[in-house]
């Protein structure tokens, strides 16, 4: 398989880098050793990553499935926005902190892993997206159901968001099957 | 019921998700972006009748809102559930976790039947006054929050665990 290849070939580089020496020095650290010495500690942390962009994706679908026109269409969008907007910074933050928490977990299985840093990636552009995304629904949520122009790009950023985080959280899943 | 379990894994269904290398993983994704999905339209279904959000927005909107959501992604969740587990049937019977998770899910599942047919009969009274969101309807949501929570929970402690009980 092509891409196992790939990823073992990005494996390979990661092992020249100073990623080896940082995680396992982190895996020293009182916080990595009280993680793995506590067997529920990982999954409850895992479980509020999980509830976090639960919160994320939800409020950016919902948003997202209005934007499209195919739900809450007799809310006002300026009313929409304002509703999900705080949730779906709220649920980065959190998701942000607990991933944190899970990256010093398991210090070496994350950081010197290829689908790890390709997550990071996607979750950048996702995050550069919504910013970009809510700014445009802010920009033009008071005119929005009153005259339609200018919302073909708001759509396709709706579109593109949605398929964005489910490209973070298929990351999230296979970092534990990456072939190290 | 044990030769139930052991032939869903023999089956070429169950066979074919657990001998590949990217069929099991690739489901599991699934699984994991409708769970978030049903727990995200729940969630928020949930704090509308805790009184602590979209209080200027009726109940009955938001459930228009979060409903269609919550029964698709709930659908998917079981598809894909149910693909996880043939490819493991017995591993799965075994693990305490998974049966907490199967029994929590049917407390959550018995505790929106008990709402809808009960509680919700008398919305219109209400539907847009959250100091009159009667006391069933806020331990409805609150029993909601806290069942999703540990259903996700033990869904991760699963993946720790399978395996480790005969």
């Amino acid at each position: 398989m092509a891409i196992g290849e790939l990823l073992f070939e990005m494996t390979e580089w990661l092992r020249t880098t100073p990623l080896v020496e940082f995680s396992l020095w982190v895996s020293e650290q009182p916080l990595c050793i009280w993680l793995q010495s506590h067997f529920f500690a990982i999954p409850v942390f895992q479980a509020i990553h999980i509830l976090s962009i639960a919160i994320l994706f939800g409020s950016t679908l919902l948003l997202g499935l209005r934007v499209l026109g195919l739900n809450a269409t007799d809310q006002s969008m300026s009313d929409n926005y304002r509703r999900y907007q705080p949730w779906i910074w709220g649920g980065v933050l959190a998701l942000l902190a607990s991933g944190v928490i899970l990256l010093i977990s398991e210090p070496v299985r994350n950081m010197v892993n290829p689908i790890f840093w390709i997550k990071m990636a996607a979750l950048i552009v996702a995050i550069t997206v919504s910013l970009r995304f809510l700014g445009a629904v802010r920009a033009r949520a008071e005119r929005w159901d009153v005259s339609p122009d200018g919302q073909a790009s708001v759509r396709t950023g709706a579109v593109a968001l949605i398929i964005l985080w489910c490209v973070v959280m298929a990351g999230g899943r296979w970092i534990a099957y990456a072939p190290v | 019921m044990n030769s139930l379990w052991t032939s869903l894994e023999g089956s070429a269904l169950g066979s074919t998700i657990a001998s590949s290398e990217w069929l099991f993983p690739t489901i599991e994704t699934l699984h994991v972006i409708a769970i978030v999905s049903v727990v995200g339209a729940i969630a928020i279904m949930d704090l509308r009748l805790l009184g602590l959000t979209s209080r200027n927005r009726l109940v009955t909107a938001i459930s228009r809102d979060t409903l269609p959501l919550t029964w698709i992604a709930f659908a998917c969740a079981v598809v894909t559930g149910l693909l996880l587990f043939v490819s493991k049937a017995t591993s799965y019977m075994v693990n305490p976790y998974f049966l907490a998770k199967m029994g929590l899910l049917l407390l959550a599942g018995l505790n929106m039947a008990a709402f809808h047919m009960v509680t919700w009969k008398g919305v219109a009274r209400w539907d847009g006054t959250v100091a009159a969101i009667p006391p069933a309807a806020k331990m409805a949501g609150l029993a909601s929050l806290i069942f999703w929570t540990l259903i996700v929970l033990c869904g991760r402690i699963i993946g720790f665990t399978l395996g480790i009980y005969h």
